[in-house]
């Protein structure tokens, strides 16, 4: 990415986010008219409430993400660091509640703050774990965050059962929270957190763009020899983005914990982590460091959840076993689009020699077998959806050969 | 008679630059053929097209009369060329005998690596070379220069029929250059064709049998060497009359600003013990104090150490303004008006995601601050006016920095240290890799900050360079200072002879 | 790999128009693309933008709690009960929507089908009976008109009554005394006067695990103590391993109680494997697959039977005659609304025993509750109803 990722680059158009933006742009519009529904034009309140709820939740922990991508460090533990924080809430809330209220409904204010502070407090400390053992003990932070992202879980689930007990004598493996401040907050959660995330988002992009510490954490990304050799506390700096990555996930942590009522650490949030981190890349991150924007996060953040979203319109049942292929195929396609220009510039060839020629089925392969799942929920299709794959599959097993052909004769 | 390679109207462009033009060029057979060009005159484009890395846009490669067209590297050597890069191509983690056949491992009969015969074979090359590294050692722990011989000891190790050096010797001391040449003198002698690419004159006229001028992409002349002078050679390759001019009308030396006494640094894993041992030396301001030393003669620590960079083992004094001092962090020194530039800006230096004005700003962001936030019309004041004083080429203060050639990389780097206003400028061999041009530019440039008060400390592998620049020279050999001298004392052999190990003449105390 | 600088000052060079031309495209074809582009309807005319939309199939749709074999016999009696009501005639389809086994999935779900017009029922088993947020979508769903009424897993009813008119499964507590009726009788049957029992299950605050938890504990006995009740979350490597730490931890374990459908399997092939089978009693409920071939080769003592194939009938007649407004049906169903458990509609139950020989005896169980079954025979039932489980 030039310019775009360049925090001291002048009024360059940011072509990526345009380009997201178009995309998303897109989707909403075709979507609203292929689905039987309409729901888009039609009933959109609906949808924009689910769309916006989602997006905040992820577009908090995916700022946090960026902003440690950006540095040249990665989390892979924010995931367990949500349902840490949301248990944390919890439990604080369990015991500043009465005795026997096992549904948290006696919370005073002073409880409430004391668990809000708590579980944010938490994202702090796990940030600065994470600071420690990687500028301390040099442990490379995809290893730290590796250790965190099961032990944090592991470790709610331990506190879980052992307040559970001790406070209402049986172990459980989640807390009920029905404070009526947390009801209270669910009920507006769309606002609450959209809000929330865009005035995260505001303040992330100051920080980025216009402060020192902004600057050196481009540096730090970019090439962390050169940051320190440059005067740089390249310690400080990383302490701040892993504390500001566990942070934001604290946050989201009390979001999600306030919208399910429930704190279930063993389910909570598993695999939230790579879905922030692909919504830092698809919105122009480098995993390399050193690249990344806010407004392209947010958009990323917000593409993504249209598409699971209108995937949920399209096939009309829940997409949450889709959501992964989705993800994926969304996050390569976004970084090999920004790589098309490159290539088809500079002369290089998306399906070269032996390799290209065999991703070249394999990538049929598996658009028809999408297909084929996919239009088993399709009722005119019905009954055909092998061959319906396998029309698909020979479909896109065409067009690649094509453009393959292509690139043989401009090379010859 | 064909030649052996013949280029023919090769174009090749890149995003917002063309880097070569037109250009048609013969290299005879058996001959030592030099390519000399500024930076950006397209020498290393050229030479990777003949290597295999590039394609070219226009025009045709022919080698024997035929045209070729190689689609990568491994065409390249199954035609016979060879090409050593001026940028190392090392995999740091691999062994120096893995780095040299890689690609081409010998292997057992049955078909596992055979490590013993490649660390053999390894070994007698760099022998040959007279490198004394163990061939098993991991690459990332050598300095430059070895590592730059493992890259020799690669090419010659596929006994190509072209090998082409891009500036070969930048990295090595004159010792090693001179049992380079005595390589080359072997392969010459074999009916090996050599392209030899360096802008350093005097090489070039030892060496080459030809000499080909590049300049902007395109091809100004071919000469025999026996037709010409280094003088004219450099006036093609600027366009314009380079004299080494006399910068010596006379600095005023101020007062003493930096003292170091009895500096020592240990390394527990070597057998000498230490990489510095009992060094002193004393900076004044509007002086300019050459370093010299071969390579791991500890150069590059000793400005580390003082500026805080380095093991914070070390022993000694370092004095200030006259007030010890003990940096534990560079921004620490940097506070203290210290400042460093280091050897290869690529890994240590540039920010390749940052634009101009962002690599230049970064040490003096404070001082772009309107109300707490980085205001970046005053950025942009202040790295302009940096661009300018430095004499920096570049499309804007926002271009990308990795589209700058080296020397005006190296000169926004120094621009990014000026900015913090230095009292003691630390100079790491600041012009390796940069051409001639450029390289008189830095003079100037060095020589004005002397002016205005500022001490510097030069390092650098080029006697000409330290003997032009330095007031006074200091000679390292493996850790000990092992004498000193005024310019006016100075010759390139006394240092050369100190550099060496030779009895320490006149050492201070 | 980095980028050369750009000196091109125009307003989008060229290479950005391609770029987003590119993701345009990309995104159109993803969109266009994706699998089931339209629904139900024949998809060479999707209806435009502005047209109302056509006299479209409205859907009733079941949420299961998890991914568990017992939901596929209900699936059966969801199809059963489609033909059954002819659902097609009065434009009706049922779904089965599978849920991944937590409380977000179940809200995520609710809240999808709020934005979707042609969801006319719902019938969910609710996963965390305390759940507010669940009972607030739910309330939600039926402010909007949709129908909705919990199956097999209910909300709190002391609490959250008002979530739905209308439940239908199993009397969970009835089911449980079953089963400790059956557990009692087969301890007895060993000669044990006492012992400790361990219950299995996927969450211990199910309603309907709840329920049988304590039933099983109310007709075991005072005489045997629950030493434990396990939750594994409906992760079936650790329903095992459940049960491999219960029977290591408790040296005075007895009988083994699985509550769930997948906990049969699960303590069958624990035991088996570790050469414990003729050290513990076990008791289950629900028939799956797996569970039936268990105790055909004797491994399972005693089985506590629901009828999901029936419940799945049940949903599809008591949405229909709701969409419908058919009050006969309604009434039919539930005469007794507005008492106490005039809620509630059971499907029924049978406990199932290898033969004749189990110290399990008919006449424990009261016929009008319970149908007392031997293998052999419910798997001539089974064979009926096309069914492989229950």
């Amino acid at each position: 990415m030039n310019g775009t990722g360049n925090p001291t680059g002048g009024w360059r158009i940011p072509r990526h986010e345009l380009a997201l933006l178009a995309a998303i742009v897109l989707v909403y519009v075709v979507t609203g008219w292929l689905d039987p529904n309409h729901t888009y034009f039609g009933n959109w309140a609906e949808s924009r409430d689910i769309i916006l709820r989602n997006t905040a939740l992820l577009g908090i922990i995916a700022l946090g993400a960026a902003v440690v991508i950006i540095a040249g460090g990665i989390d892979l533990s924010a995931g367990s660091m949500v349902a840490f924080s949301a248990t944390t809430c919890a439990l604080l809330l369990a015991v500043f509640s009465e005795v026997d209220d096992r549904r948290l409904v006696t919370v005073g204010p002073l409880g409430i703050a004391a668990a809000i502070g708590g579980a944010l407090l938490s994202g702090l400390l796990v940030g600065t774990l994470h600071a420690w053992l990687i500028t301390a003990i040099r442990l490379p932070p995809f290893v730290a965050t590796l250790a965190t992202l099961v032990g944090l879980r592991s470790f709610a689930r331990a506190m879980c059962l052992f307040v559970t007990r001790e406070r209402w004598g049986s172990e459980s493996q989640q807390i009920n929270v029905n404070t009526p401040f947390f009801a209270w907050l669910k009920e507006h959660n769309v606002w609450i957190s959209t809000g929330a995330f865009l005035a995260i988002a505001f303040v992330t992009w100051l920080i980025l763009s216009r402060t020192v510490l902004g600057r050196h954490l481009y540096a730090l990304g970019g090439n962390e020899q050169a940051a320190r050799l440059s005067g740089v506390r390249t310690e400080n700096v990383k302490w701040f983005a892993y504390c500001f990555g566990s942070l934001t996930a604290s946050l989201a942590g009390i979001f999600l914990m306030a919208d399910s009522s429930v704190a279930q650490p063993g389910n909570l949030a598993r695999g939230y982590e790579l879905n922030a981190i692909a919504a830092a890349v698809v919105g122009g991150c480098s995993l390399q460091g050193g690249v990344g924007t806010v407004p392209g996060t947010v958009l990323g953040a917000l593409f993504l959840r249209l598409v699971i979203d209108a995937v949920s319109k399209l096939i009309k049942a829940s997409a949450d076993i889709y959501e992964g292929m989705i993800v994926g195929i969304i996050v390569a396609l976004a970084v090999t689009l920004t790589q098309v220009g490159q290539a088809a510039k500079g002369g290089r060839v998306l399906f070269p020699g032996a390799r290209g020629l065999a991703a070249i089925p394999t990538i049929a392969t598996f658009a028809g077998l999408l297909a084929m799942m996919g239009a088993a929920n399709v009722d005119a299709i019905k009954g055909r959806t092998g061959v319906f794959g396998m029309v698909v599959g020979a479909c896109v097993l065409a067009i690649l050969a094509a453009v393959r052909w292509m690139e043989c004769r401009r090379a010859s | 008679m064909t030649p052996l390679i013949a280029f023919r109207g090769i174009t090749k462009r890149f995003p917002g630059v063309v880097a070569l033009e037109d250009v048609t060029l013969e290299v005879r057979r058996g001959e030592l053929h030099a390519v000399c060009g500024e930076n950006g005159a397209g020498k290393s484009t050229l030479m990777k097209i003949l290597s295999g890395v590039y394609q070219p846009d226009e025009g045709t490669l022919e080698i024997d009369g035929r045209p070729v067209r190689f689609t990568g590297t491994r065409d390249a050597e199954r035609a016979g060329v060879a090409i050593i890069h001026q940028e190392l191509a090392l995999v740091e983690q691999l062994s120096v005998a893995a780095n040299v056949f890689l690609g081409r491992e010998r292997r057992t009969p049955t078909g596992l690596l055979d490590d013993r015969t490649m660390l053999e074979e390894c070994g007698r090359l760099l022998a040959t070379l007279e490198c004394p590294v163990p061939p098993g050692t991991p690459t990332g722990s050598l300095r430059v220069g070895d590592q730059q011989l493992v890259e020799i000891a690669k090419a010659l190790s596929l006994d190509a029929s072209v090998v082409v050096m891009d500036e070969p010797t930048s990295a090595l001391t004159e010792a090693e250059s001179a049992r380079l040449e005595r390589t080359i003198s072997r392969l010459l002698a074999r009916g090996t064709t050599i392209i030899y690419i360096s802008h350093k004159m005097d090489e070039v006229f030892r060496l080459a049998d030809r000499i080909t001028v590049l300049r902007d992409g395109r091809h100004v002349r071919t000469v025999d060497r026996a037709a010409t002078t280094p003088r004219e050679i450099t006036g093609w390759m600027v366009g314009r009359d380079i004299s080494s001019g006399d910068l010596q009308t006379r600095r005023q030396r101020g007062g003493r600003l930096l003292e170091v006494r009895d500096l020592s640094l240990p390394w527990p894993e070597h057998p000498r013990g230490y990489r510095l041992s009992h060094v002193s030396l004393d900076l004044h301001a509007g002086e300019i104090l050459g370093v010299a030393g071969l390579m791991g003669a500890g150069r590059t620590e000793l400005l580390e150490t003082i500026f805080g960079a380095g093991e914070p083992t070390w022993t000694g004094e370092i004095r200030l303004d006259g007030a010890p001092v003990r940096f534990r962090h560079p921004r620490e020194a940097c506070d203290a008006r210290i400042a460093m530039v280091t050897e290869d800006r690529k890994r240590l230096g540039l920010f390749p995601d940052l634009d101009v004005a962002g690599n230049v700003s970064l040490c003096s962001l404070r001082d772009a601050l309107r109300g707490g936030l980085v205001s970046r019309r005053r950025e942009e004041t202040m790295v302009s006016a940096t661009v300018r004083e430095t004499g920096v080429k570049t499309p804007g203060v926002h271009a990308a920095i990795t589209g700058l050639s080296g020397g005006n990389q190296q000169k926004c780097i120094i621009g990014r240290w000026l900015l913090t206003r230095p009292r003691v400028l630390l100079l790491d061999d600041p012009t390796r890799g940069i051409d001639v041009g450029a390289k008189a530019e830095l003079y100037a440039l060095i020589d004005r900050l002397c002016r205005d008060g500022m001490g510097v400390i030069l390092t650098s592998s080029e006697l000409p360079e330290l003997l032009t620049l330095a007031d006074r020279i200091v000679v390292l050999a493996e850790g000990r200072l092992t004498a000193e001298f005024s310019r006016a004392e100075a010759t390139e052999e006394k240092i050369m002879h100190a550099a060496t190990g030779g009895s320490p003449a006149a050492a201070r105390a | 790999m980095r980028r050369q600088a750009m000196a091109d000052t125009r307003l989008l060079p060229r290479a950005a128009w391609a770029e987003m031309a590119c993701a345009v495209a990309v995104a159109m074809s993803m969109a266009a693309g994706l699998p089931g582009c339209s629904g139900q309807q024949k998809p060479a005319t999707p209806a435009g933008p502005g047209a109302a939309p056509t006299a479209a199939a409205k859907r009733l749709i079941f949420i299961t709690n998890g991914d568990d074999p017992f939901w596929d016999a209900l699936l059966s009696g969801l199809k059963e009960g489609e033909k059954r009501f002819g659902c097609a005639a009065a434009g009706l389809t049922v779904s089965r929507d599978v849920n991944n086994a937590s409380a977000e999935g179940q809200i995520e779900r609710l809240r999808q089908y709020a934005t979707q017009n042609d969801v006319a029922g719902i019938a969910i088993s609710v996963i965390q009976a305390d759940n507010q947020s669940i009972v607030e979508e739910m309330k939600r769903l039926q402010a909007k008109g949709v129908k909705v009424i919990t199956v097999d897993g209910d909300v709190n009813r002391n609490t959250f009554r008002d979530a739905r008119p209308f439940y239908i499964g199993t009397d969970n507590v009835v089911g449980g005394r079953m089963l400790g009726t059956a557990t009692r009788a087969l301890l007895e049957g060993r000669g044990l006067k006492e012992g400790g029992y361990v219950q299995f299950a996927g969450f211990t605050d199910n309603d309907n695990a709840r329920s049988r938890m304590n039933g099983v504990k109310e007709a075991i006995g005072p005489a045997y103590a629950e030493r434990d009740r396990m939750a594994d979350e409906m992760d079936l490597p650790r329903a095992r391993d459940n049960v491999r730490n219960a029977t290591q931890n408790h040296k005075d374990l007895a009988a083994l109680v699985g509550i769930w459908a997948y906990n049969a399997p699960a303590i069958a092939d624990v035991v088996i494997a570790s050469g414990t089978r003729d050290k513990y009693v076990v008791a289950t409920f629900d028939a799956a697959d797996l569970a039936i071939g268990h105790m055909e080769k004797g491994n399972i003592d005693c089985m506590v039977v629901q009828n999901p194939f029936e419940m799945g009938v049940q949903t599809v007649r008591l949405l229909k005659a709701m969409i419908e407004g058919d009050d006969a049906v309604v009434q039919e169903m539930y005469p007794r609304v507005g008492g106490p458990d005039g809620d509630i509609y059971t499907t029924g139950l049978r406990v199932v025993v290898p033969s004749d020989a189990s110290p399990v005896k008919k006449e424990l169980f009261d016929p009008k509750v319970v149908e007392f079954m031997t293998l052999p025979d419910f798997k001539a039932w089974l064979a009926k109803y096309n069914l492989t489980s229950s």
